[in-house]
C-alpha cells in the first residue's frame, strides 16, 4: 500500500514537472510548481536521505550526542526535534533565497526552478546534513575546525579567510538591496528608519523595564513597526515626504555609518531586540506567503524560458549556464549553511536519526522559499519585472525611452502601466528599482491583496514586504560586521596581543572601522556602479559562497572517504564536482569574458580612473577566491589520493561511542 | 493542539526564554533583573560571534 503511495507521489511530481517544463506560451499556475516542487521534497526526504542516514552515515540512536555527553544547559541541550529544526531553519534563512530565486527570474521561471529543485534534494541538503553529521560526531566542532582536522592547517586557515572575504562582499550586496529598495522612498525610509528607535526601545525596555520578557517584548515591537509603516504612508503623502527622500549615496553612507555604531555599540541595545523581532517576522512572512500563494494559486506570467538566456540579460550579464547556478545559491546549496550546521545545530540534537529532519529536512524547506520567491516574481507581468530590475543605464533616462527597450524585447509594458502601479503601492516611480527587493515585495503584495483587500491594500503589504526584507538585511548588517570584527581581531591579535582583545576599546573601534569600510568600500561602488551594482556584485557573491559550499562537500568528502573509502564518495563529489566547474567557470568569465558587462578586466578597459580601479578590484577579488578554493581542493585531493592507497589512516576522526541513556520523550 | 504547543515552545526557544529558564534551573538561582541580564550578556557574546548565514 505504501509502495502505491510513494508510486503515486513519483506520478504526480513527475506530471507536475512535466507540466512546468514543457508548457510553452500559456501561462502555467503557480500551483503546479508548488506540487511538482512538493512532491520532489517528500521524494528526495524519504528515499534519499533516508540512504544516505542508513547507508553511508550510519546514524546510530544508542550513540550519546554531543548534547547529551556534554550537556551544560547553554550550548550543549537535547532538545525537541522540531524546535531545533525551527531553530535551524530560521537561522539558515536569510536574504539569499528570496532575491536570488527574483534576479535568476530574468531567464523565465524554468531554468532557475529546476536548478532550486535538483540543487536543493541533491546537493544543498546533502551538504547541509553531512556537515551536520560531521559535526554531531565531533563534539559539535566548526567547519573550519573540522577543515583543519580533516585536510590539514591550510585548509583551516584558508577557510577562515574565506569566510572573512565572502562576509564583506555579502555585507555590501545585501546592503545594496536596502539601497536600492529605499532610494526615492520617503514611505519605506521612513519605515525602516523608524525600526531604529523601536529597536532601542525593546533593548531598554528588555533590559530595564521587563527583563526576560522576549516574546512580550517583540510583541510589542511588532506592533509598533506595524504603526511606522502606516506613519510612513502618512509622510509621504505630506509636506514632510521630502526631507525623507533620500539619493542612493546619502542612504548607503547613512547604513555604512549605522553598521559602524551597531557593531560597537553593546548587544543588548540595538542588535538582540531587533535579531529576536526580525527572526520573527520571517518566519511569520514565509509562512503567510505560503498560505497566500495556495489560497490564490496565481498564474505565472512569466515564461518559462526567456530570451535573455544566451547571456544579454538586463538585471545580470551571462548565460543560463553558469550563471543561474550562482545567482541561486541558498535556495539551492550555499556554503553559509555549512556554517550553521557545525555551529549551534549539532550541539542542540538529542539523538543522532534527528539530524536527518534537521540537515536535510531544514533544507529542503528552505529551498522552498525559494520556489515561493520565484513564484513571487513570476507572477509580476514581464514587462513590470524588467521596468523594476533593469538598470537605468539599459533601460534609457526616460519613462518613455524605458517601456520602447522593454517592448522591443519582447515584453510590452506602458508608462500608463506603471505609473499605476507605482501610484498604488505609494511610490513616485517602480522604474530601475534594481536589487531584487521591490519587485519582490510587489509581487508578495500581489499575493496577499488578492487574499482580501485587493488594491486597497496594495501599498501596505508592498511596504510590509519592503519592511520585512530590510529589517533582517540590516540584522544581518550588523551581526554580520561584529562576527568579521572577531574574526579580524582573532587574526590581528597574533601581531599585536591587545587588537585580539575583544573589550579593548581602541581594538574594538579599529577592527569595526575596518570592517565596515571593507563592506561599505564595496557597497559605494555598487550605488555608483552605472550596469547596477547588482550585476557585479550579486555574482561576486554567488561565486564566493559556493565556492565555500565547495570548501564544506571538500571536508564532507574526505569524511566520507575516510568512513567508506572510495564507495559513497559520489555523495559529495559530484555535487562538489558540478559546483568546481560552475563556479570556475562564472568565476573565468567574470575576470576575463571580452564582453564589458561580463568581464571585469574588460570593463576596466572601458574605463578610466576609480571606475577602472573597481572593475580590476572585483577581478583580484573574483581571482583570490578562485586561488584560495584551489588551494583547498588540491590539499583534499592529496588527501584522499592518500587515504586511498593507504599511507593515511582512513580511520574516521569521530569521538568515541558512548552509550546514550537519554529518554527523548519528555523533550 | 499539538501543533501550537510546538509553536509556543519554538517560540520560547528562539526567544531565548526556555535558555533562560535552563540557566535559573542549572544554577539554582531565581528571576531578577540582575540574573537576566547576566545570562543575556553571556548568551549575546557566544551568539553574536558566529557567522550569520545568507
Amino acid at each position: 500500500m505504501k509502495a502505491l503511495l510513494w508510486l503515486a507521489i513519483a506520478c504526480v511530481g513527475a506530471l507536475a514537472t512535466g507540466a512546468i517544463a514543457l508548457n510553452r506560451g500559456e501561462p502555467v499556475n503557480s500551483f503546479w510548481l508548488i506540487l511538482a516542487a512538493v512532491c520532489i521534497y517528500l521524494l528526495g526526504f524519504r528515499f534519499y536521505s533516508k540512504f544516505l542516514a542508513a547507508r553511508v552515515m550510519a546514524l546510530d540512536d544508542n550513540r550519546a550526542t554531543p548534547a547529551e555527553r556534554l550537556r551544560n544547559g547553554h550550548d550543549y541541550e537535547p532538545t525537541n526535534k522540531w524546535i531545533v529544526f525551527g531553530h535551524h531553519f530560521a537561522a539558515i534563512a536569510g536574504p539569499g533565497p528570496l532575491v536570488g530565486p527574483v534576479l535568476a527570474a530574468q531567464f523565465g521561471y524554468l531554468p532557475g526552478t529546476l536548478w532550486i529543485l535538483a540543487g536543493g534534494v541533491l546537493g544543498g541538503a546533502v551538504q547541509d546534513f553531512i556537515i551536520l553529521f560531521a559535526s554531531l560526531r565531533r563534539d559539535g566542532k566548526s567547519l573550519g575546525a573540522m577543515a583543519r582536522e580533516e585536510i590539514g592547517k591550510v585548509g583551516g586557515f584558508v577557510a577562515l579567510i574565506t569566510v572573512l572575504l565572502i562576509m564583506v562582499i555579502l555585507l555590501a550586496v545585501v546592503g545594496l538591496v536596502v539601497v536600492n529598495a529605499l532610494v526615492g522612498s520617503p514611505w519605506g525610509a521612513f519605515t525602516i528608519l523608524a525600526t531604529m528607535p523601536v529597536a532601542l526601545f525593546m533593548g531598554i525596555y528588555l533590559r530595564f523595564v521587563r527583563p526576560g520578557k522576549v516574546l512580550e517584548c517583540s510583541a510589542i515591537g511588532f506592533l509598533l513597526v506595524l504603526l511606522s509603516i502606516f506613519g510612513g504612508q502618512w509622510i509621504s503623502l505630506s509636506p514632510y515626504a521630502a526631507a525623507f527622500t533620500f539619493s542612493g549615496i546619502t542612504i548607503a553612507l547613512a547604513i555604512i555609518a549605522y553598521g559602524f555604531l551597531a557593531s560597537a555599540l553593546p548587544v543588548w541595545l540595538l542588535l538582540a531586540p531587533r535579531d529576536y523581532l526580525s527572526t520573527f517576522v520571517k518566519l511569520g512572512v514565509v509562512f503567510l506567503l505560503a498560505i497566500g500563494i495556495l489560497i490564490v494559486r496565481p498564474e505565472l506570467q512569466m515564461p518559462a524560458i526567456s530570451r535573455f538566456i544566451a547571456g544579454t540579460g538586463p538585471v545580470f550579464a551571462g548565460k543560463v549556464f553558469p550563471f543561474v547556478f550562482i545567482t541561486i545559491a541558498c535556495g539551492a546549496i550555499s556554503g553559509f549553511h555549512a556554517l550553521i550546521s557545525s555551529g549551534t545545530t549539532p550541539k542542540m540534537l538529542a539523538r543522532e536519526t534527528h539530524a536527518r529532519h534537521v540537515g536535510y529536512g531544514a533544507m529542503i524547506l528552505e529551498s522552498f522559499v525559494a520556489i515561493m520567491a520565484m513564484i513571487a516574481a513570476c507572477v509580476l507581468q514581464p514587462g513590470v519585472y524588467f521596468a523594476i530590475n533593469s538598470p537605468g543605464a539599459i533601460l534609457g533616462k526616460t519613462a518613455d525611452a524605458a517601456v520602447a527597450t522593454i517592448t522591443a524585447w519582447g515584453y510590452p509594458v506602458t508608462t500608463a502601466q506603471m505609473a499605476t502601479l507605482a501610484h498604488r503601492v505609494g511610490e513616485a516611480t517602480l522604474f530601475s528599482r534594481t536589487g531584487g527587493a521591490p519587485s519582490l515585495a510587489l509581487g508578495m503584495a500581489q499575493i496577499f491583496s488578492a487574499t482580501g483587500g485587493g488594491d486597497a491594500v496594495l501599498g501596505f503589504w508592498y511596504h510590509f514586504a519592503i519592511m520585512f526584507e530590510a529589517l533582517f538585511i540590516l540584522t544581518i548588517l550588523d551581526a554580520g560586521t561584529r562576527v568579521g570584527r572577531f574574526m579580524l581581531q582573532d587574526l590581528a591579535g597574533n601581531i599585536y596581543k591587545p587588537l585580539g582583545r575583544v573589550s579593548w576599546m581602541p581594538g574594538v573601534l579599529v577592527s569595526s572601522a575596518i570592517v565596515v569600510l571593507g563592506w561599505g568600500y564595496f557597497l559605494v561602488e555598487g550605488v555608483l556602479d552605472p550596469l547596477g551594482g547588482i550585476n557585479t556584485l550579486w555574482p561576486l557573491f554567488g561565486i564566493a559562497n559556493q565556492l565555500l559550499a565547495s570548501i564544506a562537500l571538500c571536508v564532507a568528502t574526505t569524511i566520507l572517504i575516510r568512513m567508506h573509502g572510495a564507495k559513497y564518495c559520489w555523495v559529495t563529489g559530484v555535487p562538489l564536482a558540478w559546483l568546481v566547474t560552475v563556479t570556475f567557470t562564472a568565476g573565468w568569465q567574470k575576470i576575463f569574458s571580452t564582453a564589458p558587462r561580463i568581464g571585469f578586466l574588460a570593463q576596466a578597459n572601458l574605463m578610466t580612473g576609480r571606475s577602472a580601479f573597481n572593475a580590476r578590484l572585483d577581478a583580484a577579488v573574483t581571482a583570490v577566491f578562485l586561488i584560495l578554493v584551489t588551494v583547498i581542493l588540491l590539499d583534499s585531493l592529496r588527501v584522499w589520493a592518500s587515504i586511498l592507497s593507504g599511507t593515511q589512516p582512513s580511520k574516521a576522526r569521530e569521538t568515541p561511542f558512548v552509550q546514550s541513556h537519554l529518554s527523548v520523550e519528555g523533550l | 493542539m499539538k501543533f501550537w504547543r510546538y509553536l509556543k515552545a519554538l517560540l520560547r526557544e528562539l526567544s531565548d526564554e526556555t535558555a533562560y529558564e535552563r540557566h535559573l534551573a542549572l544554577s539554582g538561582s531565581t528571576h531578577s533583573a540582575k540574573e537576566w541580564r547576566r545570562f543575556s550578556d553571556e548568551r549575546h557574546r557566544a551568539k553574536y560571534s558566529r557567522a550569520r548565514c545568507c
